[in-house]
């Protein structure tokens, strides 16, 4: 059987039953987050699409929703990048290389990347924002040719809470993707530019109907960011977001991760600014 | 955890009817089971030695007098893990009752002459006085709960209470709802955990368990007004165990 | 044979038949209200009761389920239950039964619940149709819910003496056949049963003040209202209608770890969208704040997002979120209260 195969095999019969998966390197890689390079039993591939996310187990901890932040171009292992923010991940923090973790998925609606081929692409990561976008931002470098212009534009609080900075600078040395990052606060060695993320958007030059806007990030900076692609003259449905809510069982049935009548399990966590507009008060992410 | 050495365990009492302890007592079989995984250095109801080094301290008891204070911040000094066990300990419980009338009044009510020389402070939970790790409630504490709790520190993780309302649990158990019976209980506004234990158990709920942090006062005088009650009578209950923390609620249901 | 009878003198015997069966919970009184419970003497069994504390959706979506038994070291996983049990509900009514169907929708959607569906698999209904209100607080003729609409595997109808039996499955059949007690519905019998059907014609009449398809429109159009911020000041937060509505599911996990700090169960218990951590995510965000966004939840799925996503209502009619609510919220005011907005 293919790997798919299994995977959705298991999903159907046992979905409440992690997987045995291997920590094959686990590392600090800012004050808060630590990134996991993660190897499911019998080397599986986890076939997912940028932009889904798993069901992190630890015994006696339960579960925790995780954004998968490797391309399925990346064989044989994929990725996660976790901060320390509660019981659970306080207690993920703790585990090493070597150590046995419950994986459950892939879940979720990932970024549309078959319907991107041959567009421009305009990535906006807010904080951890980068951390799904890191997945496509990979999936497009492995693919560099299907698609147009790519820019990167990423935010973050200060400079040390810069995620992936070695592939960051890797990223800024090729050419064929351009990338700009600034800082809400800067510290005395930074060079690059200081403000909010929005004041990067009006100096992008983009043929809007070519351009997909993708925007990922803490949930404040949603509207602000979806009013200048809309600026920007964006279809709607080109603008493309990823929402954090609280997955808990994964398969559109406990209904933590509710929007309105939506599931974002599963019918997200990537959606598009038209099934943005459709939400009557719930989705805080909505532009004004 | 770590099996090599097992952490030490002692309990403390302060002003209390040390009723919360006997629960170890009652735990039976569990409480061998429990003694594999700790040391209990020191347990005036069930052993008889006094131990010295402890590392987790399960306190009962409201703090009460100067001593008092004195006593609780040497322990939290000590203690790796301070644990405030049961109502009194928690809450201050039915000590809070001393609060409802000014400090030189109760003691005069309970002292008469002597009260001039008697050391009492405000009855006051111990998280008044110093910080407080993990808190087991109930009066006395549910024994699954001493065990989740238990658990919980042994596995370094947090044990978060609670914050909706006995009612949810007492649903579960199908219990029919005290107010079908005109008995009021404090079920709506008290905080679960205990698995509607009273209720299931044809009792009601005094609200041992303190208050869930978000009372609705509007709502709760809706219920006051279908079950046609009085206010008096929701406050004597609630008063029986949340003196120390209920002012705010009082005057807001008044 | 499509409809049987059976006297109800006669009723003892079939219900120690049906003992022999398979495992049967039926309603019985407890204190003034009724529960379902597992029958022990069959004389306990209690057919005329007014909607029990909760439904029986505890026997196919029990307030705590194991799903899955672990050990962290050596890592292993294990279905927490191998065999699921036959068992028989007896004397369901048919708001209920519209409610184990709106559960079936909802689980089966894909991906399917094998939990919930194994269980489904071992269930027989045995139904019961109301001839006449249980009180004040059902609304289920708006809901179309007050007559039998299938789902079930008998139903049975009082039509005095005797109890008509509809036979609405081979599994249903098996359970009436070979018995010289039940025996085929005579034309009498099913003139008697035509007659109580027109009798509860007469009394059942609808509770909304409109049709349902209108009050979809008003819950299209009244996301904003100010009814719900009237129902989120008087909602005390207590979750009593979430945990008896036939239809709510949501559900936590829990880990319950042994003495022994490495093997342990993980299992799922109701949760509700009244609960206030229930939409709060770890970075601290609550993206349903509110008592009034919480309640209009609850109602919505009910009337509007299941409409949408199944074409069904999730509300059977059964009353009771109104019957149990500490703060009289009631659900038929608030729904005729919606209907007059929308109307002015």
């Amino acid at each position: 059987m293919l790997d798919r195969e299994i995977l959705l095999e298991k999903m159907r019969t046992t979905p409440y039953l992690p997987m045995k998966a291997k920590i094959i390197e686990a590392e600090m890689v800012t004050d808060k987050e630590k990134f996991f390079r993660i190897q499911l039993e019998d080397k599986l591939n986890l076939g997912h699409v940028p932009g889904q996310f798993v069901m992190v187990s630890i015994f006696g901890y339960t579960e925790a929703p995780i954004s998968i932040c490797s391309s399925p171009t990346d064989k044989g292992y994929f990725d996660l990048t976790v901060r320390n923010a509660g019981t659970f991940t306080n207690k993920l923090h703790q585990m090493e290389k070597g150590d046995i973790l419950g994986i459950r998925g892939p879940f979720g609606k990932g970024f549309p990347v078959d319907n991107m081929f041959g567009y421009d692409i305009v990535i906006v990561a807010g904080g951890l924002g980068i951390v799904p976008l890191r997945s496509l931002i990979r999936y497009i470098m492995h693919n560099r040719n299907d698609f147009g212009n790519v820019q990167i534009l990423l935010g973050c609080r200060s400079p040390k809470e810069l995620l992936f900075e070695e592939e960051t600078k890797e990223w800024m040395k090729r050419s064929e993707i351009k990338f700009n990052c600034t800082v809400d606060r800067a510290d005395p060695d930074w060079k690059g530019n200081v403000g909010l993320i929005t004041t990067l958007i009006p100096g992008v030059d983009i043929n809007p109907t070519r351009t997909y806007g993708i925007v990922v990030g803490p949930p404040i900076m949603y509207k602000f960011v979806i009013g200048k692609l809309l600026e920007k003259k964006i279809p709607d449905h080109q603008i493309i977001v990823s929402l954090e809510r609280r997955m808990r069982c994964g398969l559109g049935k406990c209904g933590h991760c509710q929007i309105e009548g939506v599931y974002v399990c599963q019918s997200g966590p990537v959606f598009t600014y038209s099934d943005l507009k459709n939400f009557k008060g719930e989705c805080h992410e909505k532009a004004v | 955890m770590k099996k090599q050495s097992k952490p030490r365990v002692a309990f403390f009492d302060f002003t209390d009817c040390e009723g919360c302890q006997l629960q170890f007592a009652n735990m039976g079989q569990t409480f061998l089971e429990l003694t594999n995984l700790v040391d209990i250095v020191s347990f005036r109801e069930i052993m008889s030695e006094e131990g010295q080094d402890y590392d987790i301290a399960i306190v009962e008891g409201s703090i009460t007098t100067d001593n008092d204070v004195t006593r609780i911040k040497k322990i939290r000094e000590k203690a790796k893990v301070l644990v405030a066990f049961g109502s009194c300990a928690t809450i201050a419980g039915v000590n809070g009752i001393k609060n409802r009338s000014s400090l030189e009044l109760a003691k005069k009510r309970v002292y008469g002459d002597k009260a001039g020389t008697i050391n009492s402070i405000k009855a006051m939970p111990l998280d008044a006085v110093v910080k407080v790790d993990y808190y087991i409630l109930n009066c006395p504490p549910y024994i699954p709960e001493i065990i989740a709790v238990l658990k919980a520190i042994l596995m370094g993780k947090p044990y978060p209470l609670p914050n909706y309302a006995v009612c949810v649990e007492c649903k579960m158990n199908e219990n029919v709802c005290r107010y079908e019976k005109d008995q009021e209980c404090m079920g709506p506004v008290t905080r679960a955990g205990c698995n509607s234990w009273c209720i299931n158990n044809g009792n009601r709920c005094y609200g041992c368990r303190g208050l869930v942090e978000k009372p609705a006062s509007d709502a709760a005088k809706d219920i006051l007004q279908k079950y046609g009650l009085k206010v008096e009578d929701i406050l004597n209950s609630f008063t029986l165990y949340n003196d120390s923390m209920g002012e705010k609620y009082d005057q807001e249901l008044k | 044979m499509k409809y049987a009878s059976l006297k109800k003198s006669d009723l003892n015997d079939w219900l120690k038949h049906l003992q022999k069966k398979a495992k049967l919970y039926a309603p019985r009184k407890k204190e003034n209200l009724f529960v379902f419970r597992p029958v022990k003497e069959v004389e306990d069994v209690c057919l005329e009761y007014i909607p029990t504390i909760l439904p029986p959706k505890k026997y196919y979506f029990p307030q705590k389920e194991k799903l899955l038994k672990f050990s962290s070291q050596p890592f292993k996983t294990a279905k927490a239950i191998e065999k699921f049990d036959e068992f028989i509900l007896f004397g369901v009514h048919t708001c209920d039964i519209a409610g184990i169907q709106c559960m079936d929708v909802a689980f089966r959607d894909a991906p399917e619940d094998p939990n919930y569906l194994n269980r489904k698999d071992k269930m027989t209904i045995i139904g019961i149709e109301c001839l006449k209100y249980c009180d004040e607080y059902a609304n289920c003729t708006s809901m179309g819910n007050h007559v039998p609409r299938g789902g079930y595997d008998l139903m049975m109808v009082d039509i005095g003496e005797k109890f008509i039996i509809h036979i609405n499955s081979e599994k249903g059949e098996r359970l009436v056949t070979k018995l010289d007690y039940i025996k085929e519905a005579s034309e009498a019998d099913m003139n008697a049963l035509e007659r109580v059907r027109e009798a509860k014609k007469k009394i059942f009449k609808e509770e909304f003040t409109a049709a349902l398809p209108k009050v979809y429109d008003a819950f299209d159009k009244r996301f904003a209202s100010d009814v719900w911020k009237d129902v989120g000041r008087r909602c005390v937060a207590c979750g009593n209608c979430t945990a008896v509505c036939p239809t709510c599911y949501c559900f936590d996990t829990a880990d319950d770890m042994e003495l022994s700090l490495n093997e342990g169960i993980r299992y799922r218990i109701w949760n509700s969208c009244q609960m206030d951590d229930f939409a709060k995510v770890a970075g601290g965000e609550d993206f349903r704040k509110g008592r009034d966004g919480r309640q209009r939840h609850r109602y919505y799925r009910k009337f509007k997002y299941p409409v949408d996503k199944y074409n069904r209502y999730f509300c059977t009619g059964c009353g009771r979120c109104t019957r149990t609510c500490m703060a009289d919220i009631s659900l038929i005011e608030t729904v005729n209260s919606l209907l007059k907005e929308e109307a002015l």
